[in-house]
């Protein structure tokens, strides 16, 4: 991963969609290979939420104990999972990187993916992040949660910068 | 010469198959027990009574009808059963059945139920005693794959997503597992612990749910593959339109 890069008109986006949600074990092997990766500014795992309790229902309040809700560690960053990965989308600087990161999902992505370029995460703050964080916003965690949810427990910085 | 009942049109595997679930002439994979069942539909502990909510009909004296005469009741009607529920969700990625089929099923081949039908997920209402019958027939027969159909009292929403890598329908409640090859589910329909894991069989393989799904799909058997099915699709919308045109 490199610095933030405060200039973000010039990344390229893409999204990798896998034709299978990911178990724990094959999502860590791809985000830590993807972590080695040089030129990633920012990546936005996505997928089904994972709850801790059952939310609705006769069960509501029962404990869940997924059997995706695992800790997962890239490089030296633990992380607790609170989806399952189903889309694992990229800010990167140029083509170059494409191509390598191309190249980890062939190695750790045998069930076959879908792999295009466009935007998927957002460049310009809207009305509610603006209304949530101000005129001084940190741009690096633009579009990385929900603007109306907690910033702190839903984005990591694997090399923050000094 | 005696009348036979045609259930569906079509030539392919999956109109034949439709026409089996219609007709309730099914195959049987596997077996489950009574107790299994009770277990995981969670209405009631295994083994205890049926709760009643009236006394049994023959103790109760029915007024004088000439159609309480001609229907023969059920037997959960008969017994005062409650009236309780079974939910099934069947994943979009070739599932032996769909809502619509199994509504078909039951709505055919059963009395004294109440089917509903959505579009990820179906519900039976029926009293007690008869609900697990429909239930009891639809997990054992080739109705249901283990791991791409199963029941989900509430959190339905995995029938739409992609398969997880191990081929388990998505479940965000965690009911079912594959375990030494074979789905257990370990939590009753509506996501409540239970004490035994309950073992559904093997789940079928890719081929075997592609033979086996009433779902049309264009990486399976194309909808428009079946044109006697095309054929009786446009007849159905031509007259239902032309019958409900109504120019005053």
């Amino acid at each position: 991963m490199v610095e933030p890069v405060t200039n973000l008109e010039d990344l390229i986006q893409i999204e990798i969609c896998p034709a299978r949600f990911l178990s724990p074990e094959t999502a860590e092997r791809l985000l830590n290979e993807l972590s080695n990766i040089e030129g990633i500014t920012r990546a936005f795992v996505h997928g089904p939420r994972l709850p801790k309790t059952v939310p609705y229902g006769p069960a509501t309040g029962h404990d869940v104990d997924h059997k995706f809700s695992k800790n997962i560690k890239i490089g030296e960053t633990e992380m607790d999972l609170a989806v399952i990965v189903g889309r694992i989308r990229l800010e990167i600087l140029n083509e170059e990187v494409r191509e390598n990161i191309r190249e980890v999902c062939e190695r750790t992505l045998p069930m076959g993916y879908e792999f295009r370029e466009g935007l998927f995460i957002q460049k310009r703050q809207t009305v509610s992040d603006f209304a949530k964080r101000g005129p001084n916003a940190d741009l690096t965690t633009l579009g990385l949660a929900d603007p109306k949810g907690k910033v702190g427990n839903r984005v990591c910085m694997l090399n923050p910068a000094e | 010469m005696a009348y036979e009942a045609q259930y569906y049109p079509g030539a392919t595997s999956v109109a034949e198959n439709r026409r089996k679930h219609m007709s309730g002439k099914v195959e049987k994979l596997r077996e489950v027990s009574d107790d299994d069942l009770t277990l995981v539909l969670g209405h009631r502990a295994p083994g205890s009574d049926y709760p009643s909510t009236h006394p049994p009909l023959a103790e109760m004296g029915e007024p004088e009808c000439s159609i309480r005469e001609m229907v023969e009741p059920t037997p959960g009607a008969k017994a005062g059963d409650r009236v309780r529920y079974v939910q099934f969700v069947d994943s979009m990625y070739n599932a032996p059945s769909t809502p619509y089929f199994r509504t078909y099923a039951a709505a055919i081949n059963f009395r004294g139920v109440d089917p509903g039908t959505l579009s990820g997920r179906q519900v039976v209402e029926a009293r007690e005693r008869d609900m697990e019958e429909v239930a009891k027939f639809q997990l054992e027969t080739e109705m249901s794959c283990p791991a791409l159909a199963s029941l989900r009292g509430a959190t339905v929403h995995g029938h739409s997503l992609r398969l997880p890598e191990d081929g388990i329908m998505f479940d965000m409640l965690d009911r079912c597992r594959l375990e030494n090859g074979v789905v257990i589910m370990h939590k009753d329909q509506v996501g409540r612990a239970i004490d035994k894991k309950v073992d559904f069989g093997k789940p079928m393989s890719e081929e075997e749910a592609a033979k086996r799904t009433t779902i049309y799909r264009v990486d399976n058997v194309a909808f428009r593959d079946d044109a006697e099915v095309i054929e009786w699709v446009h007849t159905i919308f031509e007259k239902r339109t032309a019958y409900g045109f109504k120019p005053e």
